[in-house]
């Protein structure tokens, strides 16, 4: 479902800022499958997840989703293949939009947007049937602007946006660390759900290492640029908090010691 | 004031109103500050202006043709800006330029005057109504079309698109639109109204001047914030009646204005006016002053 083979980005190349981001980065995730991406600030994993949606370009290697080639495609062009959600909740809504509007431009990410009224009844009746799986009360609030809506309510919204139409591949760029505690499980039971329901190939970054091995069905840790480990399947159901630092000291030869990365 | 001054005001209220739509999309909708409308204000004037004079055609299409060439100034402008990084202000201004040139060679001189020939006036005339009455009732249904066409193409596909990738472009571009595309067409129609307004301005003054932009973006944005500050803006349908409202508020002020004799403002005086009021709504807005608050505050509950 998405391929990476052989991706190098580099930053600011040529300059004493120069940083090797991603260092030939070989990754293979099969359809349905959910994996979770962690790694410590600058380790590459969000770089990696840009390289995919096309927010950055790799310089080398080549990027495929469902069997198609876009290394050099444009972000709007992947959007037919891959939808996306956001770490900060305020990005992935539109705030001037209201609710029933931001899901119209959802749905017209697989399909062509051409000079019809771009709310129809199905969209209406579609958009209140799936907003009230929330049981937040938005199915009622569908002509309101999303810049009323919560960070939590915008996040969920987005969520829901993201899993829209014909998209079968659903990117997480950290998009439960701006919420609070307790919303952010709300929305991360909420993206498990709907991932698992409607069948979607999955990538999520997060800064968590208990969330990263409790969510999905694979994880790999980002260190530098490369991949330094990938587990799943049994022995990554037996894995601890502790397994996974241990594992990285044992590969690496060095601590794990960034307080950017949440142990708990 | 009289009834004369009055309907004159309500004239040109209308057309900048058309005006203050192209603004309204470029500013507001877009986030695409077009300085272009300066020039292409006077290049619908003079497009519209030639066609009706020397070519002779039909005056409706002169004016339709009038609007394409804006649209094709607004297209250059935003493909200076998408295509080839230009500073959006700087790519307008660019244009906004070289327009001027353009505009003298249009019209072979610095105007072009409208006399005695058939303008999209002259169907209303004959009708027992006088034309000051006249031309302000056609012009108003004309900018109402506009602004109903306009509220129509924001709730398409590519209108929901297009006021998306003005708010918030990353997330626009992650749901598919192409933002660089929505810039080209929006700006593009931006100049489409502003032209229309400049071959209708030309038509009503009878002649097309190659002097007759300056000043002109001030005066939609004007008509834009003064609307908005004034009425509720919170639908698309609201916003773009509040524009064209705008417009008329600030002709019917100037007209106040330079009608008061005892504050000493001449009819030059009008851009220092329209400037000063300019700047003093955007910094009322700037220091978290909303007019609109200061006005419900002082309107009672």
């Amino acid at each position: 479902m998405i391929r990476l083979a052989d991706v190098h980005v580099t930053f600011n190349r040529g300059t004493p800022m120069e940083t090797r981001a991603l260092r030939g980065i070989d990754l293979h995730v099969p359809k349905g499958e959910f994996l979770t991406v962690i790694g410590s600030n600058g380790a590459g994993k969000s770089t990696c997840l840009n390289v995919i949606a096309g927010l950055c370009r790799a310089e080398s290697g080549s990027v495929s989703v469902q069997g198609q080639n876009m290394t050099t495609w444009p972000v709007h062009r992947r959007a037919r293949h891959l939808s996306r959600v956001f770490q900060d909740p305020k990005m992935g809504t539109c705030e001037d939009l209201t609710i029933l509007e931001n899901f119209a431009l959802a749905h017209a990410r697989t399909r062509p947007r051409g000079l019809r009224f771009a709310i129809s009844r199905d969209m209406r009746d579609d958009a209140a049937e799936r907003l009230r799986l929330l049981g937040l009360g938005l199915e009622n609030r569908l002509g309101d602007k999303v810049g009323l809506l919560s960070g939590g309510q915008r996040q969920a919204v987005s969520l829901l946006m993201a899993t829209t139409g014909e998209t079968r591949v659903l990117l997480l760029d950290e998009h439960t660390a701006a919420l609070d505690p307790k919303t952010g499980e709300f929305v991360l039971d909420l993206t498990k759900t709907l991932v698992r329901d409607l069948g979607l190939t999955a990538v999520m970054v997060t800064h968590s290492m208990v969330q990263a091995l409790h969510t999905g069905g694979r994880t790999i840790m980002f260190h530098r640029g490369r991949i330094v480990f990938d587990a799943k399947g049994p022995e990554r159901d037996r894995m601890q908090v502790a397994d996974l630092l241990a594992l990285f000291k044992r590969e690496q030869g060095e601590e794990l010691a960034d307080d950017s990365l949440l142990l708990d | 004031m009289s009834l004369y001054q009055l309907f004159g005001s309500l004239e040109t209220g209308f057309i900048f109103g058309i005006v203050a739509l192209g603004a309204y999309l470029t500013f507001q909708i877009l986030d695409f500050p077009d300085l272009t409308v300066e020039g292409s204000f006077p290049l619908g004037a003079a497009v519209a202006a030639v066609l009706i004079v020397s070519v002779g055609i039909n005056p409706w299409l002169a004016t339709f043709a009038a609007g394409l060439a804006g649209f094709l100034a607004g297209f250059i402008t935003a493909l200076l800006n998408v295509r080839f990084k230009i500073l959006h202000i700087l790519a307008g201004i660019l244009v906004a330029i070289s327009l001027y040139s353009i505009n003298l060679r249009i019209m072979g001189g610095p105007n072009k005057p409208l006399l005695g020939v058939d303008t999209v006036f002259t169907a209303f005339e004959g009708l027992g109504v006088r034309s000051y009455i006249v031309s302000p009732i056609f012009l108003g249904v004309f900018a109402l079309c506009l602004k109903l066409a306009l509220d129509l193409l924001l709730a398409t596909g590519v209108g929901i698109s297009m006021r998306a990738a003005g708010v918030n472009p990353a997330m626009a571009e992650a749901n598919g639109v192409n933002v660089g595309n929505m810039k080209l067409l929006g700006v593009g129609l931006a100049n489409f109204l502003t032209a229309i307004a400049g071959a209708l301005f030309a038509q009503v003054f009878g002649a097309a001047d190659a002097y007759m932009g300056i000043g002109v973006i001030i005066v939609g944005l004007a008509s834009v914030i003064v609307g908005m500050s004034i009425l509720p803006s919170r639908t698309i349908f609201l916003a773009t009646i509040a524009c064209i409202a705008g417009a008329i508020l600030y002709r019917l002020a100037v007209a106040a204005a330079l009608n008061a004799g005892f504050i000493g403002l001449h009819a030059s005086d009008v851009q220092l006016v329209t400037a000063v009021l300019v700047a003093i709504a955007l910094i009322a807005q700037h220091s978290g002053l909303p007019i609109r608050r200061l006005k419900r505050k002082g309107g009672g509950k």
